[in-house]
């Protein structure tokens, strides 16, 4: 006897679980409506929306023919998102897309691997409560508020980090971080570790914290040093939280505006010398002369990187 | 093989203010089976930890083979663990679980093979090499974590209440298991556990220890037999001895209302070493009979019984002596409760004990 047979025959009995399963289908559309409804409004809606409109010639807000490829060949071949020349002689500005990428390549590693180092540093020091909040503090102030503070920091007179220059005899190299374009970009890089670090930090410290104590007794009775126990035992277990920790942090990277914007304004430093994406999406979208078409498709580039990403994140068990 | 021997060991925590241990002075032979046994808290996982150099002494030093060993670390001292919980490391597999301490001692891979899949199948555990951990029973657990243990043929083997986690049965058959490995390898084991029947039944001497302190060390019949403070007789055996508390009088104990015995029985001889004022007579269960008439010629205690638990394999019958319950073990009893009972015992099953809890006779 087949399952449809089966359902056939309970069918032919008059249950009335089918009644009851339509219920509940309703219970389910329900509950589902509002939430689906924002998630439509606000997330579906627009990524839809810019997609098509990608396609399309746009006057100001008002959308006009459409045009094919042409908003993302333009965009592609405009120096402000790849600039190929700089990019071969290793000169800012690179383009915001290749600048938004060495953000990634040089914060996500860098972020991490402090994270764990402060995490394991904090595991055994008296008062590591106090210092995992100090560094904490870093992620839970509002990103513009850190741009603005690097601000300070970076000042040629008054900055605290020229000042160190000069304590440990580098006065040579003092200059205004925020404002040179060769340099700028890794000033900012190093703030954003900063608020990063306390975040992976903390991931990192639950991880550990998790590691039944026993485990690691049990490797030092069976002869592990410091070294074997940290590569043989507390790695593989802290392992699942570091490809969430690369992955939030490859995610927050990509969508980096702020610390940019505070030091830089809408231009993202002088002639654009550390733009990210999120900063040529406003510019294109936001200031005259505005181009609605370049801000879609550059909009959507941050999408595609970063969506696979979250979507692995959601995925992990 | 090792000797293990602890001189005035002690342990503070908390720079002072917790005593885990207070001068530990003991000496483990060569091969032997030591089972230290105690209530929870008492200080015994502490003192195990301190053999193995997990903790470092506060005071007094710790010799294997009359080497001194404390401030050193546990790689040094050749001793392998099983903890309470197993601590098998859930990311590698069984056979890669066994491997890793020969691993760390850079053994090459054709004998590290050899030595796990030995340690395994001593173990019966061959079958589950490339399973995770936490696909096993914790019976299996439990193989696994001792064939970690046993791999690296270590001097000195400490178990930290390692059939704790188990259930009844499984417990027993673990405990024989324990017992048959430590009696092949020969190894000098130091085993922790709060149950006394483990204690008793595995141990060549039973260490016993209440608030960091060692009470008696002696083997589990002498331990039974000759329980040397009232805490100890207290604590071993089920269910506990009697300690009936009465005031000694020229030449017997009073118990009020309940009757006297006769100290010349307890104390043969030594009437003089008994100090007056407060004593204890010890009497187990076991070795009390429960009688419905008077028995004639000798003395007895007199009781009302509270209640009768019959427990099938025997029967447990409760007394009220004065102001106090006594258990009997009788093999079958026609008693009820509130019925008038006199309880009689041999001389030689009976302990006094001093005010301070000393055994006097």
């Amino acid at each position: 006897m087949s399952l449809r047979d089966h359902i056939d025959a309970l069918e032919a009995d008059g249950v009335a679980w089918p009644d009851v399963d339509r219920r509940k289908a309703t219970a389910i559309v329900v509950f589902l409506v509002p939430g689906l409804t924002l998630f439509g409004i606000f997330s579906v809606g627009p990524i839809v929306y810019s997609a098509v409109g990608s396609f399309f010639s746009w006057d100001g807000f008002t959308i006009e023919s459409f045009t094919g490829l042409d908003n993302w060949i333009r965009t592609f071949a405009d120096p402000l998102i790849v600039n190929w020349d700089n990019i071969l002689r290793w000169r800012f500005p690179m383009g915001a897309l290749t600048q938004n990428l060495l953000w990634v390549v040089l914060h996500v590693p860098i972020s991490t691997l402090l994270g764990l180092g402060m995490a394991l540093l904090f595991v055994d020091l008296k008062g590591r409560r106090i210092l995992r909040s100090m560094v904490f503090l870093g992620f839970t102030t509002p990103t513009i508020i850190i741009g603005l503070v690097l601000m300070f920091i970076y000042d040629p007179q008054a900055g605290i980090f020229n000042e160190l220059l000069r304590v440990i005899g580098l006065g040579g190299q003092v200059r205004n971080w925020t404002q040179s374009p060769q340099v700028a970009i890794y000033a900012l890089i190093a703030g954003g570790i900063w608020v990063q670090t306390g975040f992976n930090m903390l991931l990192y410290s639950s991880a550990l914290a998790a590691i039944d104590p026993s485990l690691i007794e049990s490797a030092k009775v069976d002869g592990a040093g410091r070294w074997r126990r940290f590569w043989d035992i507390t790695w593989p277990l802290v392992r699942p939280v570091t490809a969430v920790v690369v992955i939030m942090g490859i995610i927050w990277v990509m969508r980096v505006f702020d610390i940019v914007y505070a030091a830089g304004g809408s231009a993202g430093g002088p002639n654009h010398a550390y733009s990210v994406l999120g900063i040529e999406v406003y510019r294109a979208a936001f200031e005259p002369p505005i181009d609605y078409g370049k801000a879609m498709v550059v909009a959507l580039v941050q999408l595609v990187i970063v969506a696979p990403l979250a979507l692995y994140i959601a995925r992990m068990n | 093989m090792t000797q293990i021997t602890m001189e005035d060991v002690s342990k503070y925590f908390d720079d002072g203010e917790t005593v885990a241990n207070y001068r530990l002075n003991l000496e483990v032979e060569d091969g032997e089976f030591i089972v230290f046994l105690g209530p929870s808290g008492c200080g015994k996982t502490t003192a195990l930890r301190l053999v193995a150099g997990l903790e470092d002494p506060s005071e007094g030093a710790i010799y294997f083979d009359g080497q001194r060993v404390d401030g050193r670390s546990p790689s040094d001292r050749n001793v392998a663990m099983v903890f309470q919980n197993y601590a098998l490391y859930p990311h590698m597999t069984v056979a890669e679980n066994v491997a890793y301490p020969l691993k760390i001692q850079g053994v090459p891979p054709d004998e590290r093979d050899r030595k796990v899949e030995e340690a395994m199948s001593f173990l019966h555990i061959e079958d589950q090499a490339d399973k995770p951990p936490a696909e096993l029973s914790g019976g299996q657990r439990q193989r696994v974590a001792l064939a970690r243990a046993i791999v690296r043929e270590p001097s000195v083997f400490l178990l930290d209440e390692p059939l704790s986690n188990l259930d009844a049965k499984l417990r027993q058959e673990m405990r024989s298991e324990l017992k048959r490995l430590q009696d092949e390898l020969g190894i000098t084991t130091i085993y922790v556990t709060h149950n006394q029947e483990e204690a008793m039944s595995m141990a060549h001497r039973v260490v016993v220890m209440n608030r960091g302190t060692i009470r008696q060390v002696a083997p589990p019949g002498e331990l039974y037999s000759r329980p040397r403070t009232e805490w100890v007789a207290r604590f071993i055996g089920s269910p506990p001895m009697n300690l009936l508390r009465g005031t000694r009088q020229n030449g017997s104990i009073e118990f009020g209302e309940a009757g006297s015995v006769d100290l010349r029985r307890t104390s043969p001889g030594g009437l003089e070493t008994v100090p007056r004022g407060t004593v204890s007579l010890g009497v187990r269960p076991e070795d009390i009979t429960v009688e419905t008439d008077p028995p004639s010629g000798t003395a007895a205690i007199e009781g009302t019984v509270d209640t009768v638990e019959p427990l099938g394999e025997y029967t447990i019958v409760n007394v009220a002596v004065a102001d106090q319950i006594v258990n009997a073990k009788v093999s079958s009893t026609s008693v009820d409760r509130e019925d008038r009972v006199y309880l009689t015992f041999d001389d030689d099953d009976a302990y006094l004990y001093d005010e301070n809890g000393e055994l006097l006779s």
